[in-house]
């Protein structure tokens, strides 16, 4: 059989191309729940470390019921601060805002994108709140730990997609960075409300951390993914304080 | 060729990295640490092995012209089903986290093209298969070893445990690019010390 001939080629690399779309359509579609299982145990591990509650060697199953056991409630706000609706929080049904990316673009005004950010309040009274950003490869984002006092940083956690391993990764494999921010306070009324600053925070200033050397985009995405983030939280932060202070 | 030749020829005497210098960008890449290392080892093994060996199948029907597509087609179905499959496996989720897009980099990766273009399409299934597997090894053992320094003088640990007492400052130049290639002439050296005939006059 002549295996060069036009007809043959262009019926030989299209029965290549269906088979091969069809084998990797099945693994997808066969893969998906077990690959958002782990998205979701790992988002999960990530806010109860920013919590400083202990995730280490649990697997999936034990995340979740930790979580379920430690959180109290979770609800998303709207941009004035209001309450949108509930997200459930028992064991069988843990609700959380995915898509981080199409809140950051609901932030920044972008068409098409409704705003509805998530709370998780754990029992203890603190709050985690989610960020997001740009870093110098990919998106970086991560949580942040609230104490019930809505100033006071109890702890956080960021991850990132593709961020330079032993530079920019540090903001999540450094447990020394995460752990410059516990005890810190979020300065709600002023501009910017944290940062990150490259040398050390000033004596006596308390929304401040020292960036990571050699690894300055990394640093300043992070900086500008919080205080985005911590802006959008504003409204709904001052008005708890408020209501403490009253 | 005998099958032992197939098999050990590529992991020592013309081993992918250190003899062919072939797939050396991936190997300063994932080197930091030895699961990454590990990890990308297996997935390149697979990847070499079943590519080799399905196309060793198609050999005689693949239509000259389009080779080079169909074997891009096979390779990167392969290296996506690696990735799928990693991402969805509890245990090595946070492997494939870290390497991210150098997994679906292996594509680029010449070892990969150049055995099936070198061998697969001129050999039976079977010695295919062993050729492709070796060829990963071979590729996996150069990881190992760079990994192995990388980790231990870059972040003080090995496979993540601390091996290096407490105090150990640890050094930002090993955890950089550069060192990898620094480490990979090193080995190059070593083999050709060894290696008699790699020597040239």
């Amino acid at each position: 059989m002549n295996t060069n001939g036009n007809l043959y080629t262009i019926v030989y690399t299209a029965i290549i191309v269906v088979v091969v779309a069809g084998l990797l359509a099945a693994a997808a579609v066969f893969l998906k729940p077990s690959q958002q299982a782990n998205i979701k145990a790992e988002t999960i591990s990530q806010m109860l470390q920013a919590a400083q509650f202990e995730t280490d060697g649990l697997n999936n199953a034990q995340k979740l019921d930790k979580y379920a056991e430690e959180i109290d409630h979770a609800f998303t706000i709207d941009a004035k601060g209001a309450k949108i609706k509930d997200l459930g929080v028992s064991r069988d049904n843990i609700e959380l805002v995915d898509g981080l990316k199409a809140q950051n673009y609901a932030i920044a005004g972008k068409s098409g994108f409704v705003l509805e950010l998530p709370v998780y309040v754990f029992k203890n009274g603190v709050s985690i709140i989610p960020c997001y950003g740009a870093g110098l490869w990919g998106p970086v984002w991560g949580y942040i730990a609230i104490e019930a006092d809505g100033t006071t940083i109890k702890g956080t956690y960021f991850d990132h997609d593709s961020e330079t391993a032993g530079l920019g990764a540090r903001i999540k494999d450094d447990p020394a960075f995460r752990g410059q921010f516990v005890g810190k306070k979020i300065a709600w009324s002023s501009k910017p409300q944290f940062e990150i600053i490259k040398g050390g925070a000033p004596e006596g200033q308390e929304n401040a951390i020292d960036a990571i050397s050699g690894a300055t985009i990394t640093s300043e995405g992070l900086d500008k993914a919080i205080n985005t983030w911590l802006q959008a939280y504003e409204p709904y932060f001052s008005s708890i304080i408020k209501a403490e202070e009253e | 060729m005998k099958l032992k030749d197939t098999f050990l020829t590529p992991i020592f005497k013309s081993n992918p990295i250190t003899v062919l210098v072939l797939g050396v960008c991936s190997a300063l890449a994932v080197t930091v640490t030895l699961k990454g290392a590990l990890v990308m080892a297996l997935s390149v093994t697979v990847v070499t092995g079943l590519g080799n060996w399905v196309l060793s199948l198609l050999r005689k029907g693949i239509p000259n012209r389009v080779r080079i597509i169909v074997q891009l087609v096979v390779v990167a179905m392969l290296v996506i089903l690696v990735d799928q499959v990693l991402k969805s496996m509890e245990a090595t989720f946070p492997v494939a986290k870290q390497l991210s897009v150098y997994i679906g980099l292996i594509i680029t990766n010449c070892i990969v093209m150049g055995r099936i273009e070198a061998f697969a399409l001129g050999n039976k299934p079977f010695p295919s298969l062993v050729d492709g597997l070796a060829n990963g090894l071979g590729y996996g053992l150069i990881l190992i070893i760079v990994a192995f320094f990388r980790e231990l003088l870059g972040s003080g640990t090995l496979f993540g445990y601390q091996v290096m007492p407490a105090g150990y400052i640890t050094n930002n130049l090993v955890i950089l690019p550069p060192f990898a290639l620094i480490l990979i002439g090193c080995i190059i050296w070593v083999h050709r010390a060894l290696d008699k005939e790699l020597q040239e006059k």
